[in-house]
């Protein structure tokens, strides 16, 4: 059956089994392959998208549970790669193999659209994303400046 | 989108690829064709990072100057995580004297590699036997070997596997001498159009400037008549000594970052070809069993569904003679499609019976047993069994490491075609040329027909794994030839299809004195005898003096295969030896800080001024012996690769500090690192990078990680049972001084922040009264009252 799905704006109809992880939808049948594959069971994160601008992970969720809402992915985070939190990532050069980063992106920038400035105890609690080559320090570092960043309206301080 | 491979043809004609690519929307998708010259780099897609035919001739083969300016270097290490992509590119533009903002790093071709040798003045650089100008004795390939799996080869790019932390050790020589002579190339050029000579004419930042006249002009002009003139004499080039580094140094943001924030970077997995098909596979969970029966009928007609294809144990031969498992895959339209009919598939395992036997349990009792026999004595200095008896103290101590995986974040994969007369391989590959050696073995194809599309890697930790996902790969594409075919693991396959760190044991015994000095030392460690690294940090002499010394080394013989994960024999042997020191200095009634510095300075080892600054640093900066509050404890421990050598080596002193709760919550709360930098480091950027990354990284291995044997198989096999630490147990402050010795590193990047284990192990003892020797701690009683 066809699938109706919005991601990064666009409207997809793909003919797909509705069991299937969005994830699989957005990486093999759409070819947005910035959202990775590591886990497979929610553990990891590296597959985080949107949906309606909450952070999931979508090699868990069904892509029927999709339908009529708003996904979003690493692609569809800025036009050019400057949303806050990826200029912040650049500036702090935190991305080491980068494969977790997608998704470690995107669950700052849900959380910092929820609370534009976390404090580290609302930090622990919300990037739960793992990342092998323990990016974690400059992640920190560069959450504080994102947070910076957007609370000046993307000018550096 | 539609882009070249690296040099042309793949069996397939244009018009059936370029159709099937046009029927695909949105994907990114790999074509093969032969562009105009002129236009291949534009072809190329912003986040792929093989090999491409340059638009213009290349000055030699490691840099290509485009009219633009744009400076092309080609990496033969592969990028996955520690920096490589730059600090070799760095390396090659120290010398070049190009723009550093021009510069665009491009994996070097594998395939020419198998068709071009070595230029010959890269032949006379260290590594055939000459040796360091400034000390620090020679890198360590110089085994001519011609797969590249233990030594290094004399084709063109010569060193392309990426290990040992020897990226930047080994690379300099030749990536400078590549520079320099593609500079001098370029001044001979610009010399030569303006008929004048070479001695009036010098450059900077990619320009050229007759000195005389001011005139001007740039790489990019002169770059094609570079390309036809020779250098008359290479051999006579000379690469600048540290001291007069401009670039190699500083700190320089990595140049994959800005793609990998994007998402639009092209690791293996994200690789696409027109017709290509998806295989999930399945293999023996027991290592060395196979496929007894599987029933494809029962899923033929599920969704996607193409075939089945059973294939052997990868030939041991390929792999390091490591023996992993026979298996099965499922080949469907989409890899989602085939692994949930692998997962419907009815399939029976043929389980040899004696691996089948096999649980930790029993494996660590033939470890310790195995203690109790003699061994293979490595180093044995003075008499200890005379001096033992004559000890006022004697403390032992006997601990336990668990079998490790990588578990990189990238789950293994790679893309085959095979066609009849040519073999082509999109992949995150740490040994290029042993997998090019791999292909041409399993399809008859000779290597020169191989081509490697070089992918960066979601994570390495250990030459990615040393399992068969290229070989795997390779076979099924080999029974499907003319269809890519994209084989990618599962999690829990990626467990079942990697090395593992051995598990091991060690039993450390010494003689103190009435004023609690060691008089002997005695060190037995036991794992597999194919695990690399046996003699890590014990060998040749104790760091710690004491004037009666033996280590030996004692074996068993498991079917789990073992490869080189982060450290190799280091995380171990550091957290047994650290340990210990600790326990000495605890039985002794000393400061486990001078403890360590007073045995470091009765050695005669030809670094001991550089471990005792090390040990002097950290312990300054953590302000250790300063009061901390009940529940806290620092401790400090040294790390050293190589420092018994006078050649190459690696030395650095951590303090942690470490608070536990009554309930047991350990929190690593700040890390101090003294880290040695030689004559340079070349990024230190990367340098604390990869630091602030190891800390978490050992942290995980002493709280958490381990696998454990069950009925022969791994039993942890996902990120549910093999736990990865978050964000919130990362420390709070890390501060890194770098100090500067008089001998080169013995790179960096895989064995630092081991101390991690025996600090926190320390905490724990300082803290609770306990002593515990077994890893992970989270095994154990952490309460105190």
């Amino acid at each position: 059956m066809a699938i109706e799905l919005t991601v990064n704006g666009a409207r997809h109809s793909v003919e797909v089994a509705p069991e299937t992880p969005l994830l699989w939808v957005i990486r093999d049948w759409l070819g947005l392959t910035g959202t990775k594959f590591s886990c497979g069971i929610a553990q990891c994160g590296a597959c985080t998208v949107h949906i309606d601008g909450r952070p999931v992970r979508s090699c868990s969720v069904p892509v029927s549970t999709a339908v009529g809402r708003a996904v979003t992915t690493i692609e569809g985070l800025s036009a050019d790669g400057t949303h806050p939190v990826q200029l912040a990532w650049i500036d702090l050069d935190v991305p080491q193999c980068g494969y977790c980063q997608s998704g470690m992106i995107m669950s700052v920038a849900a959380l910092l659209s929820k609370r534009p400035n976390p404090t580290d105890k609302e930090i622990d609690a919300e990037i739960t994303n793992a990342c092998r080559c323990s990016t974690y320090h400059r992640i920190r570092k560069a959450i504080r400046l994102a947070a910076s960043k957007m609370s000046t309206g993307g000018r550096d301080l | 989108m539609m882009i070249n491979d690296d040099l042309g043809h793949a069996g397939l004609s244009r018009r059936d690829l370029l159709s099937t690519a046009a029927a695909a929307t949105g994907a990114l998708v790999i074509g093969f064709w032969m562009p105009q010259r002129a236009s291949a780099q534009s072809m190329n897609p912003a986040g792929a990072t093989w090999a491409v035919e340059p638009g213009v001739d290349e000055v030699n083969a490691w840099v290509v100057v485009a009219p633009d300016e744009t400076v092309t270097i080609r990496i033969a290490q592969t990028e996955l995580g520690q920096g490589v992509w730059t600090s070799n590119a760095m390396m090659v533009c120290e010398e070049l004297q190009c723009d550093w903002s021009k510069v665009r790093p491009q994996y070097a071709s594998a395939n020419r590699d198998a068709r071009e040798m070595a230029p010959e003045w890269t032949l006379h650089v260290m590594g055939k036997g000459a040796t360091d100008p400034l000390g620090g004795g020679e890198p360590g390939f110089g085994r001519r070997d011609r797969i590249g799996s233990t030594g290094i080869p004399d084709s063109l790019y010569r060193r392309m596997r990426t290990n040992a932390a020897a990226s930047v050790k080994d690379g300099r020589y030749y990536l400078q001498l590549a520079g320099a002579e593609a500079r001098e190339r370029l001044l001979l050029a610009a010399a030569k159009a303006w008929g004048v000579p070479v001695e009036e004419v010098s450059s900077a930042n990619g320009v050229i400037t007759h000195l005389p006249t001011g005139r001007t002009t740039t790489y990019g002009q002169v770059a094609p008549l570079a390309a036809r003139t020779p250098h008359p004499n290479p051999k006579a080039i000379r690469i600048k000594p540290p001291s007069e580094w401009t670039l190699m140094g500083t700190e320089r943001k990595n140049l994959d970052v800005p793609l990998k924030v994007t998402g639009k970077t092209i690791y293996g997995i994200d690789v696409k070809l027109p017709g290509m098909k998806w295989a999930a596979v399945k293999s023996c969970p027991v290592y060395g069993g196979k496929v007894k029966s599987y029933d494809f009928e029962r899923i033929r007609s599920q969704p996607g569904v193409i075939s089945a294809i059973e294939f052997p144990i990868p030939d041991p031969a390929l792999i390091r003679e490591r023996v992993f498992s026979g298996g099965v895959a499922v080949i469907a339209d989409h890899w989602y499609q085939a692994k949930t009919a692998l997962d419907m598939m009815p399939i029976e395992w043929d389980v040899p019976p004696k691996h089948a036997a096999l649980n930790t349990a029993n494996m660590r009792a033939t470890l310790l047993a195995a203690m109790d026999k003699p061994g293979r004595v490595r180093t044995n200095l003075g008499d200890c069994d005379s001096a033992f008896p004559r000890g006022a103290k004697i403390v032992e101590a006997t601990y336990s490491t668990p079998y490790l995986p990588r578990a990189r974040m990238e789950p293994g994969n790679a893309t085959v075609l095979v066609t009849d007369d040519r073999v082509d391989i999109w992949i995150g590959d740490q040994s290029p040329q042993e997998t090019r050696y791999s292909a041409s073995k399993i399809t008859g194809i000779p290597e020169q027909n191989v081509y490697l599309h070089m992918c960066h890697l979601g994570g390495g930790f250990g030459r990615n794994g040393n399992g068969p996902q290229a070989e795997q790969s390779i076979y099924l594409a080999n029974q499907n030839r003319g269809t890519p075919i994209h084989l990618l693991w599962t999690r829990e396959e990626d467990f079942i299809s990697t090395t593992y760190r051995a598990m091991g044991v060690a039993r450390l015994r010494a003689a103190l004195d009435a004023d609690g000095w060691p008089i002997a030392i005695e060190v037995r460690t036991a794992m597999d005898g194919e695990a690399p690294g046996p003699d890590a940090s014990f060998d040749k002499a104790p760091r710690y003096y004491a004037p009666n010394y033996r280590f030996s080394t004692h074996t068993a013989a498991f079917h789990i295969p073992v490869g080189t994960r982060r450290g190799v024999g280091h995380p171990a042997h550091d957290f047994y030896r650290e340990s210990f020191m600790d326990e000495l200095a605890h039985a002794a009634g000393k400061d486990p800080y001078l403890y360590r510095r007073e045995l470091i300075s009765r050695t005669n080892l030809p670094y001991k001024a550089d471990m005792i600054k090390a040990l002097d640093t950290a312990a300054e900066m953590s302000g250790w012996g300063t009061p901390l509050p009940k529940g806290m404890a620092r401790a400090i421990a040294l790390e050293e690769r190589g420092a018994e050598s006078g050649g190459h080596a690696t030395i650095s002193a951590l303090v942690h500090t470490v608070s536990i709760s009554k309930q047991g919550e350990v929190r690593l709360l700040r890390v101090d690192v003294a880290h040695e930098e030689g004559f340079s480091l070349v990024n230190p950027l990367s340098v604390r990078k990869q630091i602030e990354g190891q800390v978490a990284w050992f942290y995980n291995d002493a709280m958490y990680q381990e696998c454990n044997v069950t009925e022969g198989r791994i039993a942890e096999n996902n990120f549910d049972t093999f736990l990865l630490s978050r964000i919130n147990e990362d420390p709070p402050e890390i501060n890194i001084t770098f100090f500067k010795t008089g001998h080169w590193l013995n790179g960096m990047g895989h064995d630092r922040c081991t101390s991690v284990q025996s600090g926190i192990a320390d905490a724990i003892f300082q803290i609770t009264g306990k002593r515990y020797r077994d890893l992970p701690f989270r095994n154990h009683d952490l309460t105190w009252s």
